[in-house]
């Protein structure tokens, strides 16, 4: 394999790597607004500059192939006065808004003029601004703060699938818009967010929520849909305010699609049932405690029980609900429900090119394996048993197929639970640690971000109560 | 290690300690100026680096405070409590702003951080109140104006 030399340490690299994926790759840090691995290189920030021996001028890492035994210093004076320059070049218009922008934080543009821009400004003349234009419900446009990198644009181009945003004029004057200002129809957008270096685009539902520092991040993954993207969920004080993606190469890559990252409502909603409930004489819903609460259940879950388990379960609550039906409810039939028309893990398509599938439950495939098949909504029972995370289908219309009472343990709404005699409450995706599976057979962690809401408990401790 | 250094069998009374000590209290109680005052009739003044009170400065009725939320992430007794939001006339805006005083150190980290010299120390230092919910200052309460800094 053909060498080159970074910062004096010899570096192999396949031929056609540029150079700044070979010091990605090994842990060297250059600079950079314009460049993402997934996007097509267009080398206009010019932050990336390094100095090649041997070529007089100073060249750009992202658009420099590595060459045999080409030596490249990444730090020299000459390039870090380049980045001083482009550095202030690139402030020209920036406003520094930092106390009102989303970004700050976890801005590249922040970063980068802390490390290397001048803590003052020379420049004296007018700044431009512009009227933001509306970009639909999911972003927010800052155009004072945009420095054309045109990442979203070939964001939007290159993994969207459509050219949705452009460059308006040019020089001074460009700006950043979708085409004629129509709302943005890409069920992605909120990547734009993610790869924006600058505060430009900020997503709207987190807007003023949250200081991106005071979030804690939890490795976890996506329970959207059977893709099971990865995915920080970043929470504080028992409260989740947003996902990110995690960067994942076999499965999403850098994204996530819009459905996934806002599908943590419900874990904080006021309409979650959160105290375990029961249904009194005069047919109301009434808090009670657990173990009543778990004895009601017990008493009515009699006869031939139908055992209703979500895919959005993880495999180990999957594991322990049908051991304990094994061993506590004789005559107890099993099977899996989530998104409509999903009975089998065949029926799981993909939803575009990108990354949605259409089980919008993420381990339908692992409750396949676990022997389940999936509720067709046929047959007569006596009493009913539906375990259920936050994102599997609400089931309203059991009482065709249960005689007796409908009892639900897990995440339930308020509105929904017309039919059911008692509601444990139980825990969703953030508040548990668990092994989901995704369509391609790939099993994959969920960790617990925070503390169970309210009185939520696990199946485990559940299944404890009721022995 | 315990040294017996008195000499006499005089010295043992301490006798002349003791007139020695006589001495300073009868000169300090008939001759020296009081060290106290009349308070509340009576104020010191204090130094205008003196941190006391916050107040949020407000110019032609508008906050300072654009809710960017440094003062509480320096604030070490994590006693400032502020929830964002947008107004027509403001982008960013404290809708919630409240102050522990009775957790607060006094350190004026908050002043110190403030980007857009909102949050200020005053020089009041009368804060006893009767109830603890009454050392919880509130924005309207953060918005009197309590000096001029
Ligand atoms: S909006 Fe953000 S991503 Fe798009 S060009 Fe401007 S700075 Fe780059
Ligand atoms: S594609 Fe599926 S797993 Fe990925 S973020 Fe969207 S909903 Fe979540
Ligand atoms: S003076 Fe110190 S302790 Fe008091 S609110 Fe300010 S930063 Fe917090
Ligand atoms: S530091 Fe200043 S501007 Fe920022 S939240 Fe505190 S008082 Fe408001
Ligand atoms: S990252 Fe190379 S020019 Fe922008």
């Amino acid at each position: 394999m053909p060498k080159c030399i970074i910062d004096g340490k010899e570096l192999e690299f396949k031929p056609g790597e540029m150079v700044i994926q070979v010091a990605d790759r090994n842990g060297i840090d250059i600079p950079r607004f314009c460049y993402h691995p997934a996007l097509a290189v267009v080398a206009q920030c010019r932050m990336c500059a390094v100095e090649v021996e041997k070529m007089p001028k100073i060249q750009t890492a992202c658009s420099l192939p590595a060459g045999d035994g080409m030596i490249v210093h990444t730090n020299s004076d000459k390039v870090k006065k380049t980045r001083a320059s482009v550095m202030e070049f690139t402030l020209i218009n920036h406003p520094l808004d930092c106390p009102i922008c989303d970004e700050a934080g976890e801005c590249t543009l922040q970063d980068y003029s802390f490390a290397h821009g001048a803590p003052d400004s020379r420049y004296e003349e007018h700044r431009r601004t512009f009227i933001d234009l509306d970009m639909g419900p999911v972003i927010k446009k800052n155009m004072n703060r945009c420095i054309h990198c045109t990442r979203c644009i070939r964001f939007c181009d290159e993994v969207g699938g459509f050219r949705e945003m452009v460059a308006l004029k040019r020089g001074n004057s460009t700006e950043i818009t979708t085409v004629d200002g129509k709302p943005l129809e890409t069920e992605y957008a909120g990547n734009l967010a993610d790869i924006c270096p600058t505060g430009s685009l900020t997503l709207v539902d987190f807007r003023f929520k949250k200081r991106a520092w005071y979030l804690a991040k939890t490795k976890s993954v996506c329970e959207g849909c059977a893709q099971g993207c990865n995915i920080d969920v970043n929470s504080e004080n028992g409260v989740v305010f947003r996902h990110l993606p995690r960067e994942n190469m076999e499965i999403n890559k850098w994204w996530i699609c819009d459905e996934g990252r806002f599908s943590f409502k419900y874990v904080n909603a006021e309409a979650r049932v959160t105290e375990p409930t029961v249904r009194t004489a005069d047919k109301k819903l009434d808090f009670t405690d657990w173990k009543s609460a778990v004895a009601e259940a017990k008493a009515k879950a009699t006869g031939k029980v139908l055992v209703l388990i979500g895919s959005d379960l993880t495999l180990e609550e999957i594991r322990a609900i049908q051991a304990f039906a094994k061993d506590k409810l004789k005559d107890a039939a099993l099977f899996h429900f989530g998104t409509p028309g999903h009975l089998k893990a065949s029926d799981d398509k993909a939803e575009d090119k990108i990354l949605r599938r259409t089980s919008k439950t993420s381990n339908l495939h692992g409750a396949e394996k676990l022997g389940l098949k999936g509720w067709d909504g046929q047959g007569k029972y006596d009493s009913a048993l539906v375990f259920r995370g936050g994102r599997a289908m609400m089931l309203t219309d059991l009482r065709k197929n249960v005689g007796g009472a409908i009892i639900g343990v897990g995440v339930f709404e308020t509105a929904a639970i017309d039919s059911y005699e008692v509601v444990l409450p139980g825990l969703s995706y953030t508040e548990k640690s668990g092994t989901i599976v995704n369509w391609q057979g790939k099993e994959q962690k969920l960790n617990k971000a925070i503390e169970p809401v309210g009185q939520s408990r696990s199946v485990a401790d559940v299944f404890a109560l009721w022995s | 290690m315990l040294v017996n250094n008195k000499k006499g069998f005089l010295n043992k009374f301490y006798l002349f300690e003791i007139l020695t000590g006589l001495k300073i209290t009868m000169r300090n109680m008939l001759f020296a100026k009081n060290v106290t005052i009349q308070y509340p009739e009576e104020r010191r003044t204090y130094s205008d680096r003196y941190r006391g009170l916050h107040y949020i400065k407000s110019v032609n009725g508008v906050e300072n405070c654009t809710a960017c939320m440094l003062c509480p992430t320096v604030c070490p007794a994590e006693c400032i409590h502020i929830v964002a939001g947008e107004r027509p006339d403001k982008e960013k805006y404290p809708v919630k702003f409240e102050i522990d005083i009775l957790r607060c150190c006094y350190c004026g980290f908050c002043e110190e951080a403030c980007p857009k010299d909102a949050i200020k120390l005053s020089n009041i230092y009368e804060m006893a109140v009767s109830y603890r919910d009454k050392g919880v200052y509130d924005k309207e309460a953060l918005l009197v104006q309590r000096g001029t800094k």
